[in-house]
């Protein structure tokens, strides 16, 4: 055999070992990027499936509440007013403070409809506890009472801080208490968490009708807030509710 | 640099992967909150909101996990820059809409309380820190330490 033959045969060999290996190349990445974009298709499904079959517990609506069963009304004035609030929320507390006396003397005059929606979208701020879910659901078992309003006061006027185990169902009760709710039915309701399924379903319809935040306040029918997107302060709400009275 | 090339993108790659990781790791405790700070962003109807709130914490955990072993890097790093791509878009809308809402990047966000500001810019800026990772790996996706590399036979 001469060198020249030989080194063609080298080389052919060589060329085909690179073609071997390039077609090796091609089939792994073929196969691994299926199997990657296999993956992340189930991982979606699994996502999917995980919330569509999350199960939230026996729901029960309260029958005092109004509103696509969202809300507890108190008065019944010409001009509605919602507020969406979550009982761990500082800025509804501030909101609470500020305005909330003035809101409640307006229902009871009969000059507007005070909706009070209690929604629960701060669980996360309770160390695992679920305060907005629990105090929602007590606010819920209170209105069954008819003591929706004094419960409602007595839990932003004890509102525990972000980050703490937020208050505990008996320190809801105990606060009941103190504001005349003293049925055993509610201290029942508050301990077995009759009402959570139904504030997860009335957080769920908050969020449906595109609201983000809390508080959040709408009049009549439109979303009221301040300068900037802020929470309106009680002369922007006067105003804006005694212009829809006409 | 042919040398220090695959561990340059081994740790983009590993560095990648714990974004994804604790990204997805944070949100899938509570896919309501998820679907919640998704739908902060008022781009969807809630009902899609709901579905991407959900599917999102585990796509993110799977290319976390995908990227942590090395799989098909080259594609893993070409999803990572899509999703980072739409995330950033996500945000820019948020800021140019003037909405007050946390990211959500990073927990399950959603709108700001009134009184503090949205850090945009911030999470701009960190995600565009993270598209740079994932374009590292599109360039030079050959890396120690991954199943790509063991698949191709190299050492």
């Amino acid at each position: 055999m001469s060198k020249g033959k030989r080194d063609r045969t080298t080389q052919a060999r060589e060329i085909v070992a690179k073609q071997q290996a390039a077609e090796r190349r091609r089939k792994v990445t073929l196969w691994t990027s299926v199997g990657v974009v296999l993956v992340l298709f189930l991982a979606g499904l699994v996502g999917y499936t995980v919330m569509s079959r999350q199960d939230d517990g026996t729901l029960v609506t309260p029958a005092a509440a109004v509103d696509d069963g969202t809300a507890f009304a108190v008065g019944n004035g010409p001009v509605t007013v919602d507020v969406y609030e979550d009982f761990l929320c500082p800025a509804c507390a501030n909101f609470e403070k500020a305005s909330g006396a003035t809101l409640q003397e307006m229902a009871t005059a009969s000059k507007i409809t005070l909706r009070i929606h209690p929604v629960a979208i701060l669980d996360r701020f309770s160390n695992g506890t679920e305060y907005s879910t629990r105090s929602a659901g007590a606010a819920a078992a209170a209105a069954e009472e008819g003591k929706f309003l004094e419960l409602h006061n007595v839990l932003y006027a004890n509102q525990p801080a972000e980050n703490s185990d937020g208050l505990s169902n008996d320190k809801i009760v105990e606060l009941a208490k103190s504001v005349g709710l003293t049925s055993e039915t509610f201290a029942t309701a508050v301990n077995e968490g009759t009402y959570k399924a139904w504030a997860t379903k009335a957080t769920e319809k908050f969020s449906d009708r595109d609201f983000t935040g809390t508080p959040t306040i709408v009049v009549n029918g439109t979303q009221l807030t301040g300068p900037g997107d802020t929470v309106p302060t009680t002369e922007l709400l006067t105003q804006t509710i005694e212009k829809a009275a006409g | 640099m042919e040398r220090t090339w695959p561990w340059i993108s081994t740790a983009a790659r590993l560095g990648l992967a714990a974004v994804w990781l604790v990204a997805g790791g944070l949100k899938v405790g509570d896919l309501a909150a998820s679907a919640r700070a998704v739908h902060a962003y008022q781009l969807m109807p809630y009902d899609i909101s709901k579905i991407v709130g959900a599917a999102q914490p585990f796509l993110e955990i799977a290319l976390g996990l995908l990227l942590l072993a090395g799989l098909a890097v080259r594609l893993t790093a070409g999803i990572s820059a899509v999703l980072l791509v739409i995330f950033i878009a996500g945000i820019v809308s948020a800021w140019a809409r003037g909405l007050q809402i946390d990211c959500g990047c990073f927990s399950t966000g959603g709108e700001l309380a009134a009184g503090s500001d949205p850090a945009y810019g911030v999470d701009i800026l960190r995600d565009l820190g993270f598209l740079a990772l994932a374009g590292i790996l599109l360039w030079r996706p050959r890396s120690r330490l991954s199943v790509d590399s063991v698949l191709m036979g190299e050492r």
